[in-house]
């Protein structure tokens, strides 16, 4: 906007010249940065397709040239994170669906009644958003392992499921968890867009007889589709990428339960370092389904993190 | 000329009604009717997160470690894991370096994202695809991240020491040096950061009405001055906002550290609270200390959140 | 019936009986208290104290649903993923004692009588204000309701359409024959659609009656100042012996005012513009001029065409501290800076307590002469 509105004054010939040398830097500075933030990314997916060799002898930004390229770092990261693969989606999408709609429904019950105590519960879920997880990481690990073990009591249930294995069931309490501390989020986004909606939407319900319930699945969940593309795009991404959870309640990134973001930081290390062609690759497959998600979406994941602040 | 027939008196006969009706009224009302909505997600996330501090609290004040569960008898609770934390000197490096990773990082990460969001403010074109590009690492995991990161940052083939060569710096140890590391992993960081500060500041930005810029234009003044003297003082709100988020952050970042190294002591130099408090706590199983810590932890966010949202309630914005 | 928000009182101690089949406005500048009481009467609010009977029955203690009222709210509030069928077709679902056949008869029928049977599948961001606002109306004629509750329902429509909805709304309320309460802060429209109208002003109800009642006869200043347009001029002063004096007027009262005025020493006199007759100034200038006239210089003229807003202020009175409005006819035409002649006649005059603004006298209505049926 202030560029549009410089071009008004009568020295047009050295305008036209400032202006376009200021122009020409302004693009060159956004040229730039976008180098500044993709180098990196590049630099890790060009590593991902080189051999050894190649790894040590190129320049990591170069792509692999003929004998230095392989597939091989791929298909061994995906052989490690297979199962992984499926322990982060068995565990996320649950997990998202849930916070979203307990958010979903927080935020109207919070919003289309008007009551005293209300700022007060409000700002209970505020500091949750905020809450920094360590200070319930101590409490979370005793509560699933010694006072509720309900991984080992829905154990027979997942062995008796097709697909699923035994050790599915040490997820449940992590899909727990996230929905837990996913709620605060999720209902502080939907707040922010009921409370755009205008109150006579309910009111006219009301008065037309409609339930509390009948109000929500008719009226309010329709109006907010896309509200909930938004938030379950965002809180997918979160519970995906999440880490400390997973850490303090899977025993270790070589179980078989062990979700994405435990098992990278261990692929294709050994005793003589990181093999950095397996951990690109490995890093970059993992990062896949984020990756799709925000390149499909990322307006609504924009909108997600503008309502977050 | 008046009408005055009534229908029915209005003296109120507040007695005819009997306690079934107000107890069915009360039953009724809009408060009693929609508590299962926000009733059943505020007991869930309550007993989450209140439930978790308070019994967190709890095993902070025992002795609590290893196997055995913790004692909750009464002579056994003291504050002496308190004590004990500020008295230890890992403790007290620990919190120096979360200070400095929480002003250096919150300070440029502003800086930046503001910068970068006037510069996408000024009409360029494909605007969106630029945005969605800065914003990319902010999509990603921060475990990922890290493995790029600790890629670039490699001793003998990382882009870094590749560019340090080519200016005849020599290589740096980027990680591997105690006084160089936080640096290296604030970079990065802010690498991963500015583009939601960007995004922030920019919503603030397009949310100001055009005329004043060209209200501006018209009194004469250059676009740097606008931006300086009635933009930019506009963008408090957003500025406070991403600060709260950023620097909350910067108090509980635990996952980049730990994925560097893949270990629970994260590149010497760089131990801040949270991993100090999870490698007490899942290292060396000493639950009530590293309780204690997160204890700590917990303080120092809600002094940092306290503030926020009594400003944002003094806004009328909550 | 009293209604509290936590210190503030939206609706203080109101009573209003309203009769069956009545149209009844309730008028108030904005903040009165009348969506307020609207919302009570709804449902939607719960009084602090008092009652609220319909049909006789009592429904403080009853849901809206239970009210057996329609209410057309000021934005619409239709659906925007429903189409009108769908939208007025919403609040007939919980009515007992249909079958889906004859809910969807019925929705016919309604938007048949109300001219949007082409729209119906529809969605109603594709309808103009016009057509929206008649959507609402069916959702809320479709239930056939006991009462019918209008918030505004027009004051998001332009002028034009405005006038257009305000006689079909009165048509259908013949036809339906429901009571029906509307809230507006319009004076306009109270007058030309209401059997009755109460102004409320600050929580409080000013005066009940119908329309020409109010006008004629105001029971206070500010129910005379609300009501009319352009509104009634106010000058204040004092009254001794049977005189009243202002800064820059004197005007004595005739016996009949003196009778009702007391001996009540401050007052405001009020008279309306379309009471007050301008003249031509005489050849002798101010010197021949009778008791209810003044000498006045015209400042500004507003020509609407049909009618001359004159605004007048006394030759002294620099600082047009008691400036007068005058209506003359669209063909009497002065301009402005000329001296005039203005006369009012005493049988016009009202007279109100400067302290409390109650009403003493009110102008002489000889009501078979100037009220009458066609």
């Amino acid at each position: 906007m202030a560029s549009s509105s410089s071009d008004q004054t009568f020295d047009v010939a050295s305008l036209v010249e400032d202006y376009s040398l200021y122009r020409i830097s302004q693009y060159v500075l956004v040229v730039l940065f976008i180098g500044f933030f993709l180098a990196p990314l590049e630099t890790g997916l060009m590593t991902a397709f080189k051999t050894n060799r190649a790894v040590a002898e190129t320049i990591p930004l170069m792509p692999p040239l003929a004998e230095g390229f392989t597939l091989d770092n791929m298909t061994f990261a995906l052989d490690a994170l297979s199962g992984a693969f499926f322990n982060s989606l068995f565990m996320a999408i649950p997990a998202t669906i849930g916070s979203v709609l307990f958010g979903s429904m927080a935020a109207y019950g919070l919003t289309m009644v008007d009551w005293r105590g209300q700022l007060g519960v409000l700002v209970l879920f505020l500091v949750g958003i905020f809450l920094p997880y360590q200070a319930v990481l101590v409490p979370l690990a005793r509560f699933w392992n010694n006072i509720f073990p309900l991984a080992s009591m829905v154990e027979p249930i997942f062995v008796a499921l097709p697909i699923l294995q035994s050790y599915h069931a040490n997820l449940v309490p992590l899909i727990i968890t996230h929905i837990a501390y996913g709620i605060p989020i999720c209902t502080i986004l939907f707040r922010s867009y009921y409370q755009g909606l205008p109150t006579s939407y309910v009111e006219a319900a009301k008065i037309d007889g409609a339930s509390i319930t009948k109000i929500y699945r008719r009226i309010i969940l329709p109006i907010s589709k896309p509200m909930f593309g938004v938030v379950f795009i965002y809180q997918f991404t979160q519970i995906y990428n999440e880490f400390l959870f997973a850490f303090t309640l899977i025993t270790g990134s070589d179980t078989p339960e062990a979700v994405v973001t435990l098992i990278l930081p261990a692929v294709g290390a050994s005793t003589s370092g990181v093999d950095f062609g397996i951990r690109m690759s490995a890093a970059f497959l993992a990062a896949l389904p984020t990756l799709i998600i925000y390149v499909a979406f990322a307006e609504q994941f924009a909108k997600g993190l503008k309502t977050d602040a | 000329m008046g009408t005055t027939d009534t229908t029915e008196s209005t003296k109120p006969r507040t007695e005819e009604v009997g306690w079934e009706t107000k107890v069915r009224y009360f039953l009724n009302n809009d408060l009693v009717r929609s508590s299962p909505y926000w009733g059943i997600p505020f007991l869930l996330m309550g007993i989450a997160v209140y439930g978790g501090i308070g019994f967190n609290t709890a095993i902070s004040l025992t002795d609590a470690r290893g196997l055995g569960a913790p004692d909750y008898s009464l002579s056994n609770l003291d504050f002496e894991m308190y004590t004990q934390a500020l008295g230890s000197s890992a403790f007290l490096s620990a919190a120096q370096n979360n200070l400095v990773l929480l002003i250096v990082f919150t300070t440029i990460c502003l800086l930046l994202g503001l910068f970068l969001a006037i510069l996408l403010d000024q009409g360029i074109r494909y605007n969106n695809t630029v945005q969605t590009i800065y914003l990319l690492p902010m999509a990603l995991s921060f475990v990922i991240t890290a493995q790029v990161w600790l890629w670039i940052y490699n001793y003998d083939f990382g882009l870094m020491n590749i560019i340090t060569r080519a200016v005849g710096i020599g290589p740096v140890d980027w990680i591997g040096n105690p006084s160089i590391a936080l640096g290296s992993v604030i970079f990065a960081l802010i690498w991963q950061f500015s583009g939601y500060t960007m995004v922030v500041y920019l919503a603030g930005l397009r949310s100001l009405p055009d005329d004043q810029f060209e209200a501006a234009h018209v009194d004469g003044a250059s676009t740097l001055k606008t931006y300086i003297r009635i933009i930019i003082p506009q963008m408090k709100e957003a500025s406070v906002s991403a600060a709260v988020v950023l620097m909350v952050f910067a108090l509980k970042a635990f996952t980049f550290l730990y994925a560097l190294t893949g270990r629970y002591r994260p590149p010497n130099g760089t131990d801040i609270l949270a991993t100090l408090m999870v490698r007490q706590a899942f290292k060396l199983g000493k639950w009530a200390y590293s309780a204690a810590i997160a204890t700590y932890l917990l303080i120092l966010a809600l002094g940092v959140i306290a503030p926020y949202l009594y400003y944002q309630y003094r806004q009328g914005s909550l | 019936m009293t209604k509290r928000f936590g210190d503030t009182t939206a609706v203080e101690d109101l009573s209003l009986d309203i009769p069956d089949s009545e149209f009844l406005v309730l008028v108030g500048p904005s903040g009165c208290g009348k969506s307020t009481t609207l919302r009570c009467i709804a449902g939607l609010e719960s009084p602090t104290e008092g009652s609220i009977y319909i049909g006789g029955e009592h429904m403080n203690y009853r849901v809206p649903q239970n009210r057996d009222i329609a209410m057309v709210f000021q934005d619409y509030a239709l659906y925007p993923h429903m189409t009108v069928r769908e939208n007025i077709r919403f609040g007939l679902e919980e009515e007992s004692g249909y079958t889906s056949e004859e809910r969807d008869a019925r929705v016919e029928e309604i938007a048949d009588l109300l001219g949007i049977s082409s729209m119906l599948d529809r969605n109603p961001d594709e309808l103009s204000g016009g057509q929206q606002q008649r959507v609402a109306l069916g959702r809320a004629i479709v239930r056939d309701p006991e009462v019918f509750l209008m918030d505004e329902p027009l004051s998001n429509l332009d002028a034009e359409l405005r006038a257009q909805m305000r006689t079909e709304l009165q048509q259908l309320q013949n036809r339906f024959d429901v009571t029906t309460v509307y809230v507006t802060h319009n004076q306009t429209e109270a007058m030309t659609m209401s059997d009755r109208i109460a102004v409320l002003n600050k929580g409080k109800l000013q005066q009940v009656g119908e329309p020409l009642e109010l006008y004629h006869a105001p029971e206070n200043r500010f129910v005379a100042g609300f009501i009319g347009e352009p509104s009634m001029n106010f000058v204040e002063g004092r009254h001794r012996n049977g005189t009243f004096t202002s800064e820059f007027f004197e005007y004595p009262f005739d016996s009949g005012i003196r009778d009702d005025v007391g001996d009540t020493s401050d007052v405001v006199l009020g008279v309306r513009p379309e009471d007050i007759d301008l003249k031509r100034l005489p050849e002798g200038g101010s010197s021949g001029l009778a008791d209810h006239e003044f000498r006045m210089t015209v400042s500004v003229v507003e020509p609407h065409g049909d009618r001359n807003v004159v605004h007048l202020r006394h030759p002294e009175d620099a600082s047009e501290s008691e400036t007068i409005h005058a209506l003359t006819p669209g063909t009497t035409v002065v301009d402005a800076g000329t001296d005039v002649v203005v006369s009012v006649d005493p049988d016009t005059v009202h007279v109100f307590d400067a302290a409390t603004g109650e009403a003493l006298h009110n102008r002489r209505l000889e009501s078979e002469v100037e009220v009458h049926n066609v």
